[in-house]
């Protein structure tokens, strides 16, 4: 029960010292906001008048900007805590329902890419494992191999000119066709899914090498031990072998390499969803640094970092329960 | 069960031995880069029903791979060829090596198991005890209530708490309590043979010692026959009715305990009992055997103890040794045997006679 507590509150304290941090930085980007805003606009529309510059600089920051930074700093905490992060004045509108309407395509791109990339690699490596040697396991090695050094930009510029454009096979940006009316109709599913088809498969394919050699690594390393070796003796059928013995040993270690790979699949979704178009989480953030939108730059940082603790809490809490060796704090009773 | 009939069965005849395994010219080969690595060599071997074994050796002269045999379990790439029988207590002879993998997989925990050095690698350590027996029942389609009493009974007899025990994980347990839980899980399925690779290796004297006697109230009770695989000879000599001395892939002599330990007719086995430590004999007179045991993949010609033998002589390196009887069950495969006690005193019995 400690430890819960203990890590919970590592957790929170994680996430209060990634609102300060964040604040304190955007707060210190060099320049006051005004005149970036002031340079950008000049650059795009240098006819603009003066005035008009004016409206758009105040429309731009907030109000409080001008407040002292332990001010401005309370205030935004503790309307943080209360489920406010502020007004986006590049969306016009409150950040929290701007997060929230674009967050699902980047969970749905991200829980795709996540699922494939380790149902395959982990089926793969078990496999190359069971048959190491064969002619089979050095051709996927090399494979794996092959695809984990392509970088998941260049995978996904490649399937836009490849499929996207030259076949025209999948849709290339985007995340729904426009005619589709948003809602949970079949039509509307198999249309966001198709369109998420290319930007999944940029993060599978340059995505599940590693872990299938890493799979395929410990999946050796367990089938030497003896105890596999007792149990084929006692008659276990090869099938119950493979999954609760194999398979259950060899998976253990990577349990957390797979919660923190979330964090990393946020990060690259700025690159991901700016290359397809693709309106989520990634693509608001940028957008948010494009245009000086200070809360929506720290909404948006704020729901990663949350993402990545989250992930990384429920990878402690259940490592326990996947290995018994690993007891969390004082459970553990040995005798 | 189905059975096969075997021809070196139907010509042997059974006169006053009851054997319950037989191994007739077992033999492992492994196919290794630097050449042909014999890692058991032409071995025959006859276990009485009932009776308990000790197979002696040092480290790395087959010992394991005999034991493997038995259950047709050497691990790949190694080959067995030869012949070994199971005699069940009623119905006829099994040819171990001729059976299909599911006659096999019954064979094995249900009629000879296993229990290997090692305990705690030898159990799954992301799952509790009780699973380890209640799949060991379901693989073998036991009754599953029936099984998990017997389980409970078992580990009880070895001096544990059965509830504890069963929902433990393997790491919660102290080594000495993992293999008794082992030995209890080789049980399990009633078996008439229970096979034991240096079961007491990694444990304390003490637990050692508890270990043995606990083994001789389970054979006891369960009318198992066992064969207990050790390096340790004083060890085993107290529980084996019966010991074989194994060196350099081949066994160089058997017969009942107390003549080995008396009346030992191989140099080999003299100068082993020679090098364990024991009470009655003072430090200094513990020998050790100059030299090492031969590599398998270039083993002497002739007697393979010969290059490490005092009595060796040119026949020695020409020949080797077939096995001679020295009197009743105690056969010994040397040319030199009846030379051997003046050559080699035993210390232990120098001592004793000594003290009279």
């Amino acid at each position: 029960m400690n430890w819960w507590v203990k890590r919970t509150g590592q957790a929170l304290f994680t996430i209060w010292a990634v609102i300060t941090i964040t604040f304190a930085l955007i707060r210190g980007l060099p320049g006051d906001p005004g005149s970036r805003i002031r340079d950008q606009a000049q650059r795009h529309n240098p006819s603009m008048s003066q005035a008009a510059l004016e409206r758009l600089i105040e429309a731009r920051i907030p109000a409080s900007y001008d407040d002292p930074i332990h001010v401005a700093y309370w205030e935004y905490l503790t309307s943080v805590l209360q489920g406010d992060l502020g007004y986006s004045t590049f969306r016009q509108g409150d950040v929290a329902p701007e997060i929230a309407s674009v967050l699902p395509w980047t969970i749905l791109i991200m829980s795709l890419s996540m699922l494939l990339m380790f149902a395959l690699g982990l089926g793969l490596g078990a496999l190359m494992a069971y048959k190491e040697g064969s002619r089979f396991d050095t051709a996927l090695t090399g494979v794996s191999i092959f695809f984990n050094s392509i970088p998941y930009y260049v995978a996904a510029v490649l399937l836009i000119a490849v499929l996207g454009y030259r076949l025209s096979v999948f849709p290339a940006r985007g995340t729904h066709s426009d005619a589709t009316e948003p809602g949970l109709s079949v039509h509307f599913v198999l249309d966001a899914l198709y369109h998420a088809t290319l930007p999944t498969v940029s993060f599978v394919i340059t995505g599940f090498g590693i872990i299938a050699l890493t799979m395929r690594g410990n999946s050796i390393q367990t089938l030497g031990e003896e105890y596999i070796r007792v149990a084929k003796l006692r008659g276990i059928p090869d099938r119950r072998i493979a999954i609760r013995y194999v398979g259950r040993n060899a998976i253990l270690p990577m349990w957390t390499t797979l919660l923190i790979s979330i964090g990393f699949m946020f990060g690259g979704a700025i690159i991901l969803e700016e290359i397809f178009q693709y309106r989520g989480m990634g693509w608001l953030m940028f957008r948010s640094i494009e245009h000086n939108d200070i809360y929506l730059m720290m909404g948006t940082f704020l729901i990663v970092t949350i993402a990545v603790v989250v992930s990384l809490w429920i990878a402690d809490a259940t490592y326990g329960w996947l290995d018994p060796r690993i007891k969390s704090g004082d459970e553990s009773e040995s005798y | 069960m189905s059975t096969h009939e075997t021809t070196a069965a139907d010509e042997r005849a059974h006169s006053a031995s009851d054997p319950i395994v037989e191994i007739r010219n077992a033999e492992v080969v492994f196919e290794m880069d630097r050449g042909v690595s014999r890692v058991l060599d032409d071995v025959s071997l006859e276990i009485e029903r009932g009776e308990i074994l000790g197979i002696v050796g040092e480290s790395g002269s087959g010992k394991s791979m005999l034991a493997s045999s038995m259950l047709d379990a050497v691990v790949d790439p190694g080959v067995l060829s030869g012949e070994i029988t199971y005699y069940p207590e009623d119905g006829d002879p099994i040819d171990v090596l001729a059976l299909s993998d599911h006659e096999l997989r019954q064979l094995r925990w249900e009629e000879i198991a296993m229990v290997f050095q090692g305990a705690m690698s030898s159990f799954n350590p992301t799952m509790k005890i009780r699973t380890h027996f209640e799949e060991t029942l379901e693989a073998h389609n036991y009754s599953l209530g029936e099984g998990m009493d017997r389980a409970r009974e078992l580990l009880s007899d070895l001096y544990l708490d059965p509830d504890r025990v069963l929902d433990s994980y393997p790491h919660e347990l102290s080594g000495g309590m993992q293999q008794r839980t082992l030995i209890a899980l080789s049980v399990v399925l009633q078996p008439n043979v229970l096979v034991m690779d240096e079961p007491t290796a990694a444990l304390d004297l003490l637990m050692q010692r508890s270990i043995i006697s606990l083994l001789e109230d389970l054979k006891a009770k369960y009318d198992l026959t066992m064969v207990f695989i050790t390096h340790d000879l004083p060890l085993v000599a107290e529980l084996a009715d019966r010991l074989a001395v194994m060196y350099a892939f081949e066994l160089i002599e058997q017969g009942p305990t107390q003549d080995i330990l008396h009346d030992a007719g191989h140099p080999y086995t003299r100068a082993l009992l020679n090098s364990t430590p024991n009470l009655d004999a003072p430090l200094e007179e513990m020998r050790p055997i100059a030299g090492s045991a031969p590599d398998p993949v270039n083993v002497p010609a002739g007697c393979s103890y010969h290059p490490r033998c005092s009595l060796a002589t040119d026949r020695c390196v020409a020949q080797d040794p077939d096995s001679r009887p020295v009197d009743g069950d105690h056969v010994v495969d040397c040319h030199h045997w009846e030379d051997a006690a003046d050559e080699i005193p035993l210390n232990h019995l120098a001592n004793m006679e000594g003290d009279r």
